[in-house]
């Protein structure tokens, strides 16, 4: 079941014909052979690109990497095993090619010929096979990524081979984000690698004329295995750690690309020239943890859980909060996945009055206190507003201040609902695996439930069967109301005059190849 | 002369000590749960205790102490426990901005305020009352307000400045000018005030002085005794506002580094203090007071110079 | 002599004066400031209760809302009214403000106290505390601390208070110390006063003024460093001030300016208004206001002047200086303070005349006058001096000056304060050679040179070099007398030359005055109240009495004859061996302060 996509063909054929072409001796820019895709010439990229970005890279090492708005900072220096295009399609990376054995507990990577690291280490499979050990064993707080992974061995110099405890759907995806990172060895146990990077990435980061925690300046790999793919021969990352700051570089256009603190932005952006690009990226909600009352008797109720939805007016917070930049659901999974049902987009209707009832039936006539955490991190006015939209229906919130130990205290389990929003995964299965399964990070209460292991059973095997469990898996937790989703708020992404994005379905940020000058 | 200067220095070493011991002792009460934001939300109790020994947390706090004294004498202040990078790199590379910052607008402030400052003493009437009610306006609106609008118009309508961002002078001299022409103007604009009344003050005082008449009993004109002698002896006071004012701007400097996006200490204080990054907030104080114990020894060494009798004696 | 303006001013202040709240309301900034924050107070105080809604109360509807309506200045981002947000926030932010203000001087008042008074270990420990404070930017201490104990305003503005508390200790325990020493103190301590009443009783009052001329600026910056706190985000995003209005103001400025404008506003007013008041309280306290004198009486002498008693010995010949009917006056109150009311002096080529009078009695005023360098609001009203044939009254200040210092010398009283500290001895008497006359510099170098050992200074190149402090009292007189004739004046007044002086440097003064005046041949007009130095020097004579010329003559027929009762009391007054009475019709210093008039 070799699982080339006609793309991934494509761009085989393309890096042969390099490799081919590099190994004749002649300059990269001056052969018309390489040609035949877009951008295959050096003259073909701009100068430069500057992105303005809301959060700092918290390390460089591969291994401890972090995903989301970090990811353009990774895709700078790294490449990763595998890639997902725009629309999540797994295609080669570092690793040509991949395959399944048939019970799906063996997935053998071929790793690509002639890749050196820019400090002139050869890529091989004992390499990946280090840094793939080296990432389970690591401090990233996504490790769990590879927890299916019993074992990785290089069968020979450029064949690793994972296996499997059982089979995990979302391998593939997670190894083209930061679980599939591989760093030089040369960084392995070096002193300043949280620090320098040292990857086979398109670019490498400059050092002399970089700021940690400020600017990052990138130059262009010009060994780069797929030239194709760097479009600008610098780049620079501006972090502005001030709202208020990324705005005024905005008004000033001093950025040719960059992501939002919020979505509020979007006007000011707009008034200085810039294109928004955008794409759902979260949802955001409630999370109804303590389903079974351990701290807040009345959330164990389904009624009580139901009312809450209910209570919900999701068209006008979409605008209050977001200024309109979303879409109202009830369901947590993304719309591109197996899951997604349009009938469950508005299963519970903004309905104050039902909301009483339903919660007069539970045994709760006058309503219910629930205490949710507050945050500096959003405006005051957020949390505000989804108290008073939930007071109508007497569901009274009462915010606690939530102090540094925030997400420890949150994922401990010291809040029994919270206000929150959370990534819409591509695959169902990943979905479970951050928000529902017994482990998983955000069901924080940790509970375990018989019909939604029987379906998620069905899930990792995929198929068919597969697809319609996470359906049915969907529809459940809907009607359990595990969660009160509010909306999916889009991932905004703007960009000025000469420069275009393709934005990545589910991600806060896009392929760093799938930017590009047009001027 | 020598003798004064090393005592006030040997002054200043005892000060930066007990500086650091306290703001280490004081900065264990927010750890609590470093380990824990160091390795993730997620991580479980194994991988957090890792990070724990890896940093050394899981110590003694006084084991900690003398292990980070012991490395700090040697100037080693080691690595910051979120980035890896090495604190006096980092530090020392944003305190090199911070202080262009502050010495730029020490400077500025020294200017204006001291021209401002005289013309209110020497003119007094209405010029004085006008020179007192714009320094009182500079001195009463808070920087960040000024900051905002500075950038409004000087960067985003009229476009002179660029709104955010630093450019290091060894790229572009013209650019780093540019860069911070901006912040710089912010900070002193709050300070100009506060040293211009001084400056007014003892001038004013000065004029009253004995001397004064008895030099104008010679024969010397108003003006010349004005620049010569009684700025001279303004300036005494002026300097020791000077060198109050830089501390000051060292943190003011932090709301406007924010705000204009510069690579400063400003945003370094500001992450590391709340991640509890320990190693970084030392170096920034240690650093930081290292700076404030210099500063504050030029300023009277210049007093000194300034002021025969304490030269002198 | 460094008090005279301020004293003659404060002293007519004292008369009548009124409470310092009228006089702040008078003042231009003062009045203005209170009115402010006047309103900006009732505001916070009310502000709570008078909230037309709840400040964080959220509606859908009303998100950016228009201003009007039920919601006069519009919604904010989460629907809340802004009127009744900026209401609350009044109040949070001057609560912050005064809570800086409240433990800045319980903690800078009580330590500048304890270790003013008591001193030793209290005092190193606050001096040490101190320069922590001002080693260390406040607001990194304060970002550590919100990491450790929470955003809270309350913990973030009452550590801002601490941390600026040294602002109020250095001012406390200088007052302190200053006062500690005192006599009252000392007199209070041996009629078995206890520290805590002394300390309550005489030492707070010294500090009270101080302590209450920071208050003002102290609030500004505290809820400057609040507004800037929470505009960074670090603040307590539960509590409406001012900067969490301005953070989410900005937050949302291109969607409504109207959520920038009145947070802004209010904050920049209030720190305005509060820094204004600061700035007046400095005026009203300290006395350095700067009022125009708008006198709402024109200057009158008030009373007649009876003419001088002349012994009519004067020798023929057309005087050097004549001084008639001369008026000097300081504003006061509402009018004026008349210090020179009239009489007639003449002096001749080469002639020494006496100034004599008690102090007070307006001598020195009529030196300054002949010089041209009254004090500041010091003014001639009336009556001419004529020099040289020439009319002074009423000329320019560059006119007057081509006679300072080339015709005109003047020696003072005080020798030390009367050289700057700054500049070395040979600086200060080569720059009018060289500014004046018109000299080279080495010209005026080698003419100082000769001038300091014609004065009797024993090493002039050492001298020359040396700074004032490094001199004697003697020597330093020495220098003056050599810097005033060193352009061969006409005229020399010297204003009481050796009353800052040992008694045995008296005489040598003395001596040197007159065997320059015999060299030179210039006429000297000596200001003196000591009988002595006038019988020593003196051709002739002019007694003062509170600001009138009451007799003047040749000095022995004054002294055989004297004519006035005043003059014949001074007499009686000089002491042998006994202490001696009060002088009949002195109250030395008449309307002004004592001292005022030396």
């Amino acid at each position: 079941m070799l699982r080339h996509t006609k793309l991934a063909a494509a761009a085989g054929m393309a890096t042969l014909a390099l490799a081919a072409c590099s190994s004749s001796g002649a300059d990269d820019a001056a052969s018309p052979a390489a040609g035949g895709s877009e951008g295959t010439a050096i003259e073909g990229r701009a100068p430069e690109l500057r992105i303005g970005a809301v959060v700092d890279i918290s390390t460089w090492v591969a291994a401890d990497a972090a995903w989301g708005n970090e990811a353009t900072y990774y895709m700078a220096v790294y490449d990763s095993l595998l890639r997902t295009s725009a629309t999540n399609e797994v295609q080669p990376g570092l690793a040509e090619a991949w395959e399944y054995n048939d019970d799906l507990t063996e997935l053998t990577l071929d790793i690509r010929d002639g890749v050196t690291f820019t400090d002139g280490t050869p890529l091989d499979a004992q390499v990946v096979v280090d840094n793939l050990n080296r990432f389970r064993e690591g401090a990233s707080p996504d490790r769990g990524l590879l927890d299916a992974v019993t074992d990785v061995a290089a069968a020979d110099d450029d064949t690793v081979v994972i296996t499997l405890s059982a089979p995990d759907p979302a391998l593939e995806i997670n190894l083209s984000m930061q679980a599939g990172l591989i760093a030089s060895p040369s960084t392995f146990d070096a002193p300043d690698a949280q620090t320098t990077p040292v990857g086979t990435g398109p670019y490498e980061l400059d050092a002399a004329s970089s700021t940690i925690g400020a600017t990052y300046t990138f130059t262009a790999n010009e060994d780069y295995w797929a030239p194709e793919d760097q479009h600008f021969d610098s780049i620079t990352i501006n972090y502005y750690a001030d709202a208020s700051a990324l705005l005024n570089a905005l008004r000033d256009g001093q950025v040719d690309i960059s992501n939002l603190n919020s979505l509020t932005q979007i006007p000011d952006a707009e008034a200085a020239g810039y294109t928004t690009n955008s794409i759902p990226v979260n949802w955001k909600g409630l999370i109804l943890a303590d389903r079974w009352g351990a701290n807040n008797e009345a959330l164990a109720d389904v009624k009580v859980r139901q009312a809450i939805n209910y209570a919900i007016d999701r068209e006008g917070l979409l605008q209050g909060l977001e200024s309109g930049y979303g879409e109202p659901t009830t369901q947590i999974f993304n719309v591109e996945g197996d899951a997604y049902e349009a009938e469950l987009e508005d299963a519970y209707p903004y309905d104050p009055e039902k909301a009483k009832a339903l919660l007069a039936e539970a045994g709760y006539p006058d309503g219910i206190h629930i205490t949710m955490p507050q945050t500096s991190f959003v405006p005051a006015s957020e949390p505000e507003l989804i108290k008073g939209v939930l007071a109508e229906s007497n569901i009274f919130i009462d915010y606690e201040q939530a102090g540094e130990s925030f997400f420890g205290d949150l994922l401990g389990g010291a809040w029994s609902a919270f206000a929150f929003g959370l990534n819409q995964e591509p695959l169902a299965w990943q979905t479970y695996n951050q928000a529902i399964a017994p482990g998983a990070a955000w069901n924080v209460y940790h509970q375990a439930d018989e019909t939604v292991e029987a379906l998620a059973a069905r899930i990792r095997l995929g198929g068919e069967d597969g697809a319609a469990a996470a359906k049915e898996l969907n529809e459940y937790v809907v009607d359990q109301a595990w969660f009160a989703p509010f909306y999916r708020v889009i991932g905004a992404i703007v960009t000025a005059d000469g420069f275009a994005i393709t934005m990545k379905s589910g991600q806060a940020v896009s392929n760093l190849w799938d930017i590009t000058a047009t001027a | 002369m020598l003798s004064f200067v090393s005592r006030r220095l040997a002054t200043g070493v005892g000060l930066i000590a007990t500086l650091a011991v306290l703001t280490f002792f004081f900065l264990q009460f927010g750890v609590s749960d470093v380990a824990q934001r160091i390795a993730g939300q997620q991580a479980g109790p194994d991988a957090v205790a890792v990070v724990e020994e890896r940093i050394g947390v899981d110590r003694p706090v006084q084991v900690q102490f003398a292990d980070w004294a012991g490395s700090a004498l040697t100037g080693d202040l080691g690595r910051s426990w979120f980035s890896g990078q090495e604190v006096t790199e980092a530090v020392m590379s944003r305190m090199a901005v911070t202080v262009s910052l502050a010495v730029g607008s020490v400077v500025l402030t020294a200017l204006l305020g001291i021209t401002l400052g005289a013309l209110a003493a020497t003119r007094r009437g209405w010029s004085d009352r006008g020179v007192q009610f714009l320094a009182v306006l500079g001195q009463a609106i808070p920087g960040f307000l000024m900051a905002m609008a500075l950038v409004l118009v000087f960067a985003i309508n009229l476009d002179w400045f660029p709104a955010t961002g630093y450019t290091r002078p060894s790229e572009s001299v013209p650019g780093w000018l540019l860069s911070i022409t901006l912040p710089v103007v912010a900070l002193t604009i709050g300070s100009i005030g506060g040293v211009a009344q001084q400056v007014r003050g003892s001038m004013i005082d000065a004029f009253e002085r004995d001397y004064v008449r008895t030099l104008r009993s010679r024969g010397l004109p108003r003006r010349s005794v004005v620049l010569q002698h009684v700025l001279r002896n303004a300036a005494g006071p002026a300097l020791t506002v000077l060198g109050l004012q830089f501390v000051i701007l060292l943190g003011g400097a932090v709301i406007v580094e924010t705000l204009f996006s510069i690579p400063g200490l400003g945003p370094l204080a500001l992450t590391s203090t709340s991640q509890g990054d320990i190693p970084v907030v030392m170096g920034i104080v240690i650093v930081t007071g290292v700076v404030v114990v210099l500063v504050n020894t030029l300023v009277d060494v210049v007093q000194a110079w300034v002021n025969p009798k304490v030269r002198l004696s | 002599m460094t008090t005279t303006r301020s004293s003659a001013t404060r002293a007519g202040a004292r008369k009548g004066r009124p409470g310092l709240l009228r006089r702040l309301l008078r003042h231009p900034l003062g009045g203005v400031s209170m009115v402010v924050l006047a309103v900006v107070v009732l505001v916070g105080a009310l502000g709570p209760f008078i909230a037309p809604f709840d400040p964080t109360e959220t509606s859908l509807q009303t998100i950016f809302a228009e201003p009007g309506g039920d919601h006069l200045l519009g919604g904010d981002s989460a629907g809340r009214d802004i009127l009744s947000r900026l209401l609350v926030a009044t109040a949070f932010s001057l609560a912050g403000g005064l809570l800086v203000m409240a433990i800045a001087v319980a903690v800078g008042v009580s330590a500048g106290l304890v270790a003013g008074y008591y001193g030793g270990v209290i005092d190193a420990t606050g001096a040490w505390f101190t320069a922590l404070t001002m080693s260390l930017p406040s607001i990194i201490v304060l970002i550590a601390a919100r990491s450790v104990m929470g955003p809270s305003m309350w913990w973030t503005m009452a550590i801002f208070g601490l941390f600026i508390s040294p602002v109020y200790y250095r001012v406390v325990y200088t007052s302190v110390r200053a006062v500690r020493n005192e006599l009252y103190v000392d007199a209070a301590r041996t009629s078995g006063l206890g520290d805590v009443r002394i300390i309550g009783r005489h030492v707070l009052l010294a500090v009270r003024a101080p302590v209450i001329l920071l208050m003002a600026g102290v609030i500004a910056a505290g809820i400057g460093m609040q507004a800037g706190f929470d505009f960074l985000g670090l603040g307590d995003p539960t509590t409406p001030t001012w900067g969490q209005m301005l953070n989410e103001g900005f937050y949302n400025i291109n969607r409504s300016s109207n959520l920038v404008l009145w947070p802004a506003l209010a904050l920049g007013i209030t720190t305005v208004a509060l820094t204004l008041l600061g700035t007046a309280l400095r005026d009203e306290l300290e006395g350095t206001t700067d009022k125009r004198h708008s006198a709402a009486q024109p200057w009158v002498l008030e009373e007649d002047v009876p003419a001088v008693m002349d012994h009519g010995d004067e020798p023929a010949g057309e005087a050097l200086l004549t001084v008639r009917d001369l008026a000097v006056a300081y504003p006061a109150g509402t009018g004026y303070a008349t210090v020179v009311k009239g009489g007639r002096l003449s002096v001749r080529r080469g002639e020494t005349h006496g100034l004599i009078g008690e102090s007070g009695s307006g001598k020195t005023q009529t030196a300054f006058s002949i010089l041209g360098l009254l004090p500041k609001g010091g003014k001639v009203m009336a009556g001419s001096i004529v020099f040289d044939g020439e009319e002074l009254v009423g000329r320019t200040d560059a006119q007057l000056n081509a006679l300072r210092g080339s015709r005109i010398a003047y020696v003072p009283q005080e020798p030390m304060s009367n050289l700057d500290p700054s500049f070395t001895v040979g600086h200060q008497l080569t720059e009018p050679l060289v500014k004046v006359l018109g000299m080279k510099k080495a010209e005026a170098r080698e003419r100082a040179l000769s001038l300091l050992a014609r004065v009797g200074i024993p090493e002039p190149q050492r001298a020359f070099d040396s700074y004032p402090h490094q001199l004697s009292g003697g020597m330093a007189q020495r220098v003056l007398i050599a810097g005033a004739v060193a352009s061969h004046p006409d005229l020399l007044i010297a204003d009481e030359p050796t009353t800052a002086l040992d008694v045995t440097v008296q005489a040598e003064v003395l001596d040197l005055l007159r065997d320059i005046q015999e060299e030179l041949g210039m006429a000297v007009l000596i200001v003196t109240h000591n009988f002595g130095v006038v019988a020593d020097i003196c051709d002739r004579v002019t007694v003062m009495q509170k600001g009138v010329m009451v007799e003047t003559g040749a000095t022995r027929a004054v002294f055989e004859s004297p004519r006035h009762e005043y003059t014949r009391a001074l007499f009686a007054a000089i002491p042998q061996g006994a202490p001696r009475a009060p002088l009949p019709g002195v109250s030395s210093a008449g309307s002004l302060g004592a001292g005022a008039l030396r």
